[in-house]
């Protein structure tokens, strides 16, 4: 069982910015999508989404956990 | 390479450098941010089978529902914390599925059976607060960023398994009789069980890091203090007799009995007439492990194996 890491972002309210608030891992993205809902259950979010890691392309640093989605040329 | 030398880390987080990336550590600030973690993911993981097993007991359906709503932020808060591990180079897979039970580092107090309604409202009013005391500790203090965001919701949520506990605690105690006396029974191995949590006191205490790279602000002693603070007036307003009190002349909370003690696990009882042991003889305990350090880390990942074969062969 092969699970990714999913970045979770979400907004409490309308006209509020989209914040990351955590992260799950899950085995694809139908299943990503209920455990944010239910691990980051402490708000009613006005509005959630996920987002795979490995699509989060860094554009200034090249540490920390979105290094590996870095441009190849730039990966250490 | 890390850009830094340990003591230069060292003195850049307590002029408030916050650390973002493993890429930034030492190997010392990460070898003590790993333990850090590990006893807080294991010590969340733990709590919930013990709960789970407890919410047998609860009254009606509406305390079965926040019983285990209480459950499932256990182990969000676990999954969450093993998940921060990951990213500083840790495996969520092994450290879950790959240790042996008494491997687990989370306190003697989860190895412990909850035997009754009464014995889980104490420990989500107790542990909880314990919980509690240490994480905002953390949360207020630490100089690893990703963990001090990870907080913000777990605080909100342990407040919440806290309230129930002071609440069901007071209904107990209010309805007086047997069921005051059986409260007062989880009160007395509960308390002590909690303080011993808290470790070795100051004057005894080795060597961890975990202050020197400010991945904590208070010392054992301190957290003790502040658990004390908000757990014996709320006992002492609720007529439960605690073995601590405040001393007006120290201006801190003393205790009513030799520290640390001998326990019987299956008793449940603090062995107070016996006197003062050694630390030695509390970690060989603690390391022994308790009564039900098998049954929990069991009934976490029983089914793994079966349903991963299933996948597989599929």
């Amino acid at each position: 069982m092969h699970e990714a890491v999913y970045e979770v972002f979400a907004r409490k309210e309308r006209g509020e910015p989209l914040r990351h608030i955590g992260y799950i891992d899950a085995i694809d993205d139908a299943l990503a999508r209920v455990y944010a809902w239910k691990t980051y259950d402490e708000e009613r979010w006005f509005e959630m989404c996920v987002v795979p890691r490995s699509s989060i392309i860094p554009v200034n640093r090249t540490d920390g956990p979105f290094a590996a989605a870095a441009p190849r040329e730039e990966r250490p | 390479m890390a850009p830094f030398t340990e003591d230069e880390l060292k003195a850049k987080v307590h002029e408030g450098f916050i650390v973002e990336s493993v890429e930034e550590m030492t190997e010392g600030y990460r070898k003590s941010l790993v333990v850090q973690l590990t006893v807080q993911a294991d010590t969340e993981l733990m709590s919930a089978p013990a709960y789970w097993m407890a919410a047998r007991y609860a009254p009606s359906t509406n305390t079965q529902v926040s019983a285990h709503a209480i459950i499932q932020d256990e182990l969000a808060h676990a999954n969450i914390a093993y998940r921060l591990l990951e990213d500083i180079g840790e495996s969520k897979e092994q450290l879950v599925y790959g240790r042996e039970p008494h491997e687990f580092k989370h306190p003697y107090g989860f190895d412990q059976p909850l035997d009754n309604w009464a014995d889980l409202v104490v420990a989500t009013g107790f542990f909880d607060r314990a919980g509690i005391t240490l994480l905002t500790d953390v949360h207020e203090n630490t100089s690893y960023g990703p963990l001090k965001r990870a907080l913000i919701k777990i605080g909100m949520e342990e407040t919440f398994h806290l309230r129930h506990g002071e609440v069901w605690m007071k209904r107990l105690s209010n309805a007086g009789g047997e069921v005051r006396e059986m409260l007062q029974r989880s009160v007395d191995w509960m308390f002590p069980m909690t303080l011993e949590w808290f470790g070795l006191p100051d004057d005894m205490k080795r060597h961890t890091g975990q202050l020197d790279y400010k991945l904590k602000g208070l010392t054992n002693d301190q957290l003790r203090q502040v658990w004390m603070s908000a757990t014996v007036p709320l006992c002492e307003s609720l007529g439960l007799n605690v073995p601590a009190h405040y001393d007006e002349s120290a201006e801190h909370y003393v205790l009513d009995y030799p520290f640390p003690c001998q326990y019987d696990a299956l008793e449940k009882h603090w062995f107070f007439e016996d006197g003062e042991i050694s630390w030695d003889t509390v970690f060989k305990r603690w390391k022994a492990r308790g009564p039900m350090n098998q049954r929990y880390v069991e009934s976490i990942r029983r089914s793994r194996g079966q349903v991963a074969k299933w996948l597989t062969a599929a």
